[in-house]
């Protein structure tokens, strides 16, 4: 072997040409010579030992240092990679685990080169495997050297680390029986390898089904006494199986009275941080999938506990811990309660103040605390009193984009609590107005986020919404209304609705001559009904208490109205017809006029040929919101008793309306029941009016 | 706060103690005003107590193959293990390996190590950026040390800068280490101590603990962490009482308890 040295630079070019001449060396080659080296040194030529190509055993030791040499420039360097790439040494490199007759040396060099060249490059894996790289080494793990199966195995799992590497389809039986042989082999590499596998493919029901039912969680958990890298690739690869699969986890939790399951449990507590980290993402996983054989409150304790500590470790698992917490607590307001009561607002917020915001981790604690803050009052007024209250309005303003979405998301849900609200502390230009920037963000996720915050931040405005009227809000929600994207479209007109909740007539009126009323009949017919929902309930807003309103429905030749009519009649989405007949119950709650614009949209004007009207089929609705909502626009047309009521009810009687209300006397619904009946009397008050807010999720 | 409380909230989470038990027990039974007297605990008590105390010699012989095969006393555990019939959880051979890098980095010869790590397992490099970043600092170092400008610069331009743009943090070291070329007496300018040996170690010690962790064997040998419990505990309780405590680990002789 060439001595290496640590001179580099100027002389290389002379060095390698000098000492090429007399002794086969590669070491400071530049690429371009060393790519064209390897090139002839293999193929059909060398092997013949003719021509310029070099054959023989000189040939193959020239071969194996080029193929060293590339190894030792590509490996951890990104540059270099993508030059070799561009010079075509992917190919060459791979032939070289073709050749039949290779020598181990050569094997082993080659596979390193090709598994570094799928490493963190998705073009190098491509290239990798667009060679064939990986059937060739599949085919020599079989081989008798043991060093050039360590070498394929590790390349190979480089290969399955990418997302460039297609599915190992264990559905097939010959595949199976390969993976199962790979897991019951002694060499260590090896049954790594077949983890790596597994979590790389393993991630459709049937796959996983497939996996339990040969027995694989078995082996996998009988790996666990191997070396930590082997445990913790098994850890991973069991995840894969159980996640988002009750069948396959209470199967497995149930497996031999629980042993395997407790085998995971033991994990939580050793000694490598990294093997804490896995065991806890398997057990919620397992948690997630069936929650029915995971009801020990007391494991749930102990992960948030665990989780909370892994946060102080370095690198990667101190990253991923928080995320990991955020995954166990979701949507569990009982979880969420433990892990407060454990003081995890304090330790998270205490581990962002004392670390830079640049960091990943500043990102996943950002979303844990958002988490803790989603249900609990107390986490939101703890986090809302502490320091990290300041760092999350300079979070708003920072560089990357993922604490600037982090931080609103802990906004958002912390502006979930009315008491926080009114207190002031969120209501404010310090907040609102970074916030209000964020919407002209050029990341669409930060867009997304910031409007999330500022939905639930209108909610409970009410007597501060100047603030955010005058802050050039409405201006830019509008615009974002009419963005190509529909979550920025939902999220806009969502925060527009909002903003209308219970705004004074003037300042509906700014409102809407921003957005005008061509954008908002658009909205109404936008291409995606959730959009169609929110703007309908803007409408509604917007019609709650001010008669004046009902003009922008019935502006530019009804306008809105027909869009409204269109959706009715079209019979789109429920939550879309619900929201559609309360404005109308909205509207005829107003006077004659009113009343009649409603009545031309339920009954169809066409005497003659008697159309059944809508409003019959949402009488006999199963969504009983919609029978509730119908009911109300109904009551409203024909109270009070009057002698244009009167015409209103035979019209109504005609299209089979009146006689649908009246055979809705035993609804199941209380609701409706209710309704009816109020509508039978004839005796009430003023028809109700609807208007409604809803926070984000 | 009362002090006896405060004692014994710190002592409960050392149960699995005797000895720190026992003596809470004595404290707990003094006046408050007395709580500056601590219990006495003499010499010959205490050696009879250390006696009914067993450790198994397999633990022992675990523990000192695990601190030469940690620290990789390559020939001292291949010895040990003929003569005490311990096996070592590694393979020794690795160990040879894994000092020759080792001492390659500590000798400057850092693309020699380089070679060799990839040699002993190529996805140590690969998936470790901030150690390959700190062997290609390292070797830009020793060309800066030798005098070789031309080609610092020319390694700094090819090799290092695009480091440096993929990390900040790395662009900032490489400026550092950079700037050692602008002053004629490097070893006392700002970032002089880069070219100290210490430097050296640092990186060899990174080099070591990557390949230890690849070979899923822990980084650290763990006779150091028993030795820092021990002193930690002796704090603990010396607050409590006077006991035959050791001070000189070397030879691990009992003192007489001052009292």
């Amino acid at each position: 072997m060439p001595a290496a040295t640590a001179s580099g630079g100027g002389a290389r070019a002379e060095e390698a040409a000098a000492s090429s001449s007399s002794a086969p060396s590669c070491v400071g080659m530049r690429p371009e010579e060393l790519a064209a080296r390897l090139a002839a040194a293999g193929g059909p030529g060398a092997a013949a030992g003719d021509g310029g190509g070099a054959g023989g055993e000189e040939g193959e030791q020239e071969r194996v240092l080029a193929l060293r040499e590339i190894k030792n420039q590509i490996i951890g360097n990104r540059t270099k990679k993508l030059l070799y790439l561009r010079l075509g040494a992917v190919p060459a490199v791979v032939a070289a685990l073709a050749e039949p007759g290779a020598s181990p040396a050569a094997l082993v060099q080659a596979a390193a080169a090709a598994g570094s060249f799928a490493c963190g490059v998705d073009d190098g894996a491509r290239a990798v495997l667009d060679a064939g790289a990986a059937g060739h080494l599949t085919r020599l793990l079989a081989h008798p050297d043991e060093k050039v199966v360590d070498a394929c195995a590790r390349a190979l799992r480089m290969i399955y680390q990418s997302k460039q590497a297609p599915k190992f389809d264990v559905n097939n039986e010959k595949n199976m029986d390969f993976l199962l042989s790979l897991l019951d082999s002694k060499n260590e590499n090896v049954t790594e390898l077949a983890a790596n596998i597994i979590s790389h493919s393993c991630d459709s029901n049937t796959e996983q089904l497939a996996l339990c039912g040969a027995g694989v969680p078995q082996k996998l958990v009988g790996l666990f006494g191997g070396s930590m890298n082997l445990r913790d690739a098994c850890l991973d690869s069991m995840t894969a199986i159980i996640r988002d699969n009750c069948d396959v986890a209470s199967r497995f939790a149930s497996m031999d009275h629980g042993k395997y399951f407790r085998s995971i449990v033991g994990l939580i507590h050793d000694r490598s941080p990294r093997t804490r980290l896995l065991s806890c993402l398997c057990l919620i996983a397992l948690g997630h999938a069936s929650p029915c054989h995971f009801p020990d409150r007391q494991i749930k304790t102990k992960l948030i506990l665990v989780l909370l500590e892994l946060i102080e470790e370095p690198g990667n698992v101190g990253d991923e811990a928080p995320l990991a917490l955020t995954t166990l607590i979701k949507d569990s307001v009982e979880l969420q309660k433990q892990a407060f009561s454990t003081n995890a607002v304090v330790k998270l917020s205490n581990h962002l103040l004392a670390n830079s915001l640049e960091t990943r981790r500043a990102v996943t604690i950002l979303f844990a605390l958002a988490e803790l803050c989603s249900k609990q009052e107390e986490s939101r007024s703890q986090l809302m009193s502490g320091q990290v209250s300041t760092l999350i309005l300079d979070a708003l303003k920072h560089d990357c984009a993922d604490i600037r979405v982090a931080a609103c998301s802990c906004l958002k849900n912390i502006s979930r609590s009315s008491k926080v609200l009114s207190a002031g502390r969120i209501s404010c230009d310090t907040v609102i107005a970074p916030l209000v920037q964020l919407l002209y963000d050029s990341s669409t996720s930060v867009q997304i986020a910031a409007l999330g915050a500022i939905c639930n931040i209108a909610v409970n405005l009410t007597p501060r919404k100047s603030v955010l009227l005058h802050s050039g809000v409405v201006s830019q929600l509008v615009n974002l209304s009419k963005s190509m994207d529909p979550t920025l479209r939902l999220k806009s007109v969502w925060a527009l609705r909002n903003i209308m909740f219970l705004l004074n007539p003037k300042d509906k009126d700014f409102i809407l001559k921003e957005l005008t009323v061509s954008t908002l009949s658009s909205l109404i017919c936008d291409s995606e009904h959730f959009v169609q929902e929110q703007t309908l309930a803007l409408v509604q807003n917007l019609l709650d208490g001010h008669v004046d309103s009902v003009n922008y429905v019935i502006a530019e030749d009804g306008m809105v109205l027909n869009a409204i009519s269109r959706q009715l009649n079209s019979a789109s989405a429920p939550g879309v017809c619900v929201q559609g007949m309360l404005v109308l119950a909205n509207m005829a709650a107003g006077d004659e006029l009113n009343k009649e614009a409603v009545m031309d949209v339920i009954v169809p004007h066409q005497a003659d040929r008697i159309k059944s009207s809508f409003v019959v089929n949402f009488l006999q609705s199963k969504d009983k919101q919609l029978r509730v909502a119908t009911l109300w626009c109904i009551l409203n047309l024909i109270y009070p008793k009057c002698d244009t009521s009167s015409t209103r009810v035979t019209r109504l009687q005609n299209v089979g309306v009146i006689s649908q209300v009246k055979g809705m006397m035993n609804d199941p619904c209380l609701d409706c029941k209710n309704t009816r009946q109020r509508l039978a009397k004839e005796k009430l008050g003023k028809g109700a009016l609807h208007r409604d807010v809803c926070r984000e999720p | 706060m009362n002090p006896f409380v405060w004692r014994r909230g710190k002592a409960e989470k050392l149960l699995s103690l005797p000895v720190l038990e026992e003596c809470f027990c004595a404290c707990r039974q003094l006046p408050a005003s007395m709580a500056s007297s601590k219990k006495v605990v003499t010499r010959d008590e205490w050696e009879r107590k250390l006696r009914d105390v067993k450790i198994r010699k397999e633990d022992m012989n675990r523990l000192v193959m695990n601190f030469l095969v940690t620290e990789g006393f390559v020939d001292a555990a291949d010895k040990f293990r003929i003569e005490s019939g311990t096996q070592p959880d590694i393979d020794l051979a690795t160990i040879t390996d894994r000092m020759e890098v080792k001492k390659a980095v500590q000798s400057g010869n850092v693309q020699e190590a380089i070679e060799k790590i990839n040699d002993l397992n190529p996805t140590i490099l690969d998936t470790n950026p901030q150690l390959y970043f700190h062997l290609q600092q390292q070797k830009l170092i020793e060309l800066i040390r030798v005098g070789k400008i031309n080609e610092a610069l020319e390694f700094a331009q090819e090799e290092l800068a695009p480091r440096g743009e993929e990390n900040q943090a790395f662009l900032e070291e490489i400026e550092k280490t950079v700037a050692l070329l602008v002053f004629e007496d490097v070893k006392n300018c700002p970032y002089g101590e880069l070219l100290d040996v210490s430097q050296r170690l640092k990186t060899a010690s990174e080099v070591n603990a990557a390949i230890l962790t690849s070979q899923s064997h822990e980084k650290d040998p763990k006779l150091p962490s028993l030795l820092k419990m021990l002193i930690w505990t002796q704090n603990q309780l010396h607050e409590k009482a006077a006991y035959p405590r050791i001070s000189n680990f070397s030879t691990a002789a009992l003192e007489d308890p001052a009292i």
